[in-house]
């Protein structure tokens, strides 16, 4: 499969220029994957605070706090490696998202230094401390909603697609609180638990609805992912995708019902991982869609990659940086399973 | 008539909104990275003495400075995630052209930060009672280092883009040719010392004033009174640190964009004269003459801004220095403990805590206005650059923006004022690594 695909790019397999940016778009993918995963579930403990009891609100920032330091990591480097793999991508798709990445980075500046700032401040100004933070949580997950369906209707800005990209923004909402509502089902007990299964399973709709709506939209916006999903061979790949997506849902809403029962408190883990299992999937999805474009019919990731001699510099501080981040990092996240003390 | 000229005004409006945000944010994260920086490096001195004289105050100064810090490194870190997406989506082309360059720098300066991040801050912050006092001190200076050299790739960027050697432009994009030229570009120890001195001139006078605020209240206590001392040299030290950086800065520029240089003091005509007051400070052409600021006609910098912000750095300068000979002469007088000098001194010094802070961005901002009208000095404008996104959406986002560093400002600030003066608050990170 890579043989052929470097052969219609006209390159050899162990051409550099071939090789390297394919792998830094490996990585960047893993880092994505991975900031929507774990900062994602912590996005959505955010959400959640306005909706839980003033007096648990204190809780949930604590339950957080181990994984604040490697959380806030995933997004830095992920746009780091972004610019500094495909400088030619970044200009080209940045361009378009003024409005969505403006939204992300007020959102992403509040949410990590409200939570910093609420661990020491005193008293009374820690209640003002977790309402930026959720403030903060708000503007991330929306404006992760536009940049998606930014990104899905091809960069288009009409006043449809303004109403679209309205609706992806609250789908995209309820799909962080999923997940930061199946993880606080799988990490506490008691009250918490059951008014984070009811929160779950009220987002899940919003989320399914998310979903299709974005399927639905880069078909009908890109003929060429069209054609690339309906193709017969394809289909065999596309149908158990969508299978399996619907078995997720179907999963997620099953073992929420039983989850808070004492029986079944041994897999209080199930919706949480069926929910990374969505997501990812999503995420998958969409990558395979536009692969081997950034823009899409338009830009590859050859043509927008850097120069040789930079994405090698890239590349090594990459495979240096990378293992030690994410070993000291694994100390923080060892406890993710367990329930808290 | 009429469409063209509102379409002209809406196109500097655009520009003008677009650097106004782009400028606020570096501004924020200029400010915080240089103070978190400088504090690595005065904790990891407190620490020291704090080892080597046990019974003396040092560790206090230590407790209650690191609080500072950590909350500093909290805000720089904030504040990088809008200047790296600010360069995207603000300046959309400017890293299609200069990405060979850039890509590595930043990336380097943001794997730099993490791994330090992950293995050093944690010991520094909550590790203190796990590891011996050596290692604890061992992590402290590895944190100090670690700031540095992500600062060293930041300013590496900044003052390439003001003296882009070691690349060169082909087809619109810029290709590196030497990477070891195009790091110590004629303008890196220039920027890197003035970096430096702002950087210390902000932390020294912001422990003066909050010290003295301190003793405006109450006595001050021995950690406190070793703090206020360490303030009073090392702002001695930076600001002759800041004359030579000032200076060398200035005679660089001249060299480089002299027309930036004939806009800081004023120098409008020339007219051929190969001699002036300050002609140490001005451009000269090959044929000796000076040149003054109708050499740049097309490409001329705000000359108005430039002229004013020099001043004002001036005055603020002069008034600080004279605050350093009163707190001199009250040491020589009435000795070491602040709180045995006058009240009226030590008002002023609290009302002075961030004129550090504001010199550092005074003279940090001269030097990148000065760049204008270019991103890279002598071929990219930010005009070429600028994103389509319409005039009054770049607005709406300066505003929302410039409340949301506000808000995290007098976050800042009440945070300082409540340790100042209750002490610190105890932090227990549950579960943090290591």
């Amino acid at each position: 499969m890579i043989a052929n695909l470097a052969a219609s790019m006209g390159m050899a397999i162990g051409d550099p220029a071939f090789w390297m940016p394919l792998v830094l778009m490996g990585i960047l993918f893993t880092l994505t994957l991975g900031g929507v995963l774990f900062d994602g579930f912590d996005v959505g403990v955010g959400l959640l605070l306005r909706a839980a009891p003033p007096d648990e609100r204190s809780h949930m920032m604590v339950i957080l706090s181990p994984w604040r330091d490697a959380n806030e990591m995933w997004l830095l480097l992920a746009l780091g490696l972004f610019l500094a793999a495909f400088p030619l991508g970044w200009a080209a798709v940045l361009a378009h998202l003024y409005l969505p990445l403006g939204v992300v980075m007020l959102g992403v500046m509040l949410r990590s230094v409200a939570f910093e700032f609420r661990l020491r401040a005193a008293g009374d100004a820690r209640v003002a401390w977790i309402n930026r933070f959720w403030f903060g949580s708000l503007l991330t997950a929306a404006g992760h909603g536009l940049l998606l369906s930014a990104v899905v209707t091809g960069y288009q800005q009409d006043s449809a697609s303004i109403w679209f990209s309205v609706f992806v923004a609250v789908c995209t909402v309820a799909a962080y609180a999923l997940l930061g509502s199946c993880w606080i089902v799988m990490r506490l007990t008691g009250t918490l638990q059951v008014l984070a299964a009811t929160w779950a399973r009220h987002a899940i709709r919003w989320t399914a609805a998310g979903m299709v709506a974005l399927a639905v939209a880069l078909g009908l916006a890109n003929p060429a992912i069209f054609y690339k999903w309906s193709n017969a061979t394809r289909l065999m790949l596309a149908v158990p995708l969508w299978f399996v997506m619907l078995l997720c849902f179907v999963g997620i809403d099953v073992s929420l019902l039983r989850a808070t029962r004492p029986k079944y408190q041994h897999l209080a883990w199930l919706p949480f991982c069926f929910c990374v299992l969505l997501f990812a999937l999503l995420l998958g999805g969409l990558a395979y869609s536009m692969f081997p474009f950034i823009i899409l019919d338009n830009l590859t990731i050859w043509d927008a990659a850097a120069a040789l001699g930079s994405l090698q510099i890239v590349l090594i501080i990459t495979v240096i940086g990378a293992p030690v981040m994410f070993l000291f990092n694994l100390m923080g996240y060892r406890t993710l399973f367990g329930r808290v003390p | 008539m009429m469409p063209s000229t509102l379409v002209l005004t809406m196109e500097i409006s655009a520009l003008l909104m677009a650097r106004l945000q782009f400028v606020l944010s570096l501004n924020f994260l200029v400010l915080f990275s240089a103070l978190a920086t400088a504090l690595g490096w005065m904790l990891a001195v407190m620490r020291w003495q704090s080892i080597r004289q046990p019974e003396s105050g040092w560790l206090g100064a230590y407790r209650f400075w690191v609080r500072v810090f950590a909350l500093a490194t909290i805000l720089s870190l904030g504040c990088a995630v809008p200047v790296l997406l600010e360069l995207g989506i603000l300046w959309p082309s400017l890293i299609e052209r200069i990405g060979n360059v850039a890509g590595p720098l930043l990336a380097l300066a943001i794997v730099t930060f993490f791994v330090i991040k992950a293995v050093f801050v944690g010991v520094m912050l909550f590790g203190q009672k796990r590891v011996s006092s050596t290692g604890h001190l061992f992590s402290i200076i590895m944190v100090a280092l670690g700031f540095t050299a992500t600062v060293f790739w930041g300013v590496v960027l900044q003052s390439w883009t003001h003296t882009p050697d070691g690349a060169t432009l082909i087809d619109g994009r810029y290709q590196v040719l030497d990477w070891a030229q195009l790091v110590f570009n004629a303008a890196l120890s220039w920027h890197l010392l003035l970096f430096v001195a702002g950087a210390f001139l902000t932390l020294a006078f912001l422990m003066i004033g909050i010290l003295a605020w301190q003793g405006c209240r109450r006595p001050l206590e021995e950690s406190e009174r070793l703090a206020f001392q360490a303030g009073f040299w090392l702002a001695v030290a930076a600001m002759l640190v800041q004359i030579w950086a000032t200076d060398g800065t200035a005679r660089l520029v001249a060299r480089y964009q002299p027309a930036t240089a004939a806009a800081v003091l004023g120098f409008w005509e020339a007219n051929g004269q190969t001699e002036s007051m300050h002609a140490r400070w001005l451009g000269r052409a090959s044929d000796g003459s000076l040149i003054g600021i109708e050499a740049a006609a097309s490409h001329a910098p705000p000359v108005r801004s430039l002229y004013w912000l020099a001043r004002a750095g001036l005055m603020l300068a002069a008034g600080m220095t004279i605050l350093l000979c009163v707190l001199g002469w009250c040491r020589w007088r009435k000795g070491r403990n602040p709180s045995m000098y006058p009240s009226g001194v030590l008002h002023v010094s609290a009302w002075l805590s961030w004129t550090g802070a504001a010199l550092w961005l005074v003279s940090w901002n001269l030097v990148d206005m000065g760049r204008s009208p270019y991103l890279v000095w002598g071929t990219l404008t930010q005009a070429d650059l600028l994103t389509e996104t319409d005039a009054g959406l770049l607005a709406a986002g300066l505003l929302v923006s410039f409340v949301c560093y506000l808000l995290l400002l007098t976050g800042l600030i009440k945070m300082l004022r409540h340790a100042a003066r209750f002490g610190v608050v105890p932090v227990r990170k549950p579960g943090a690594s290591a």
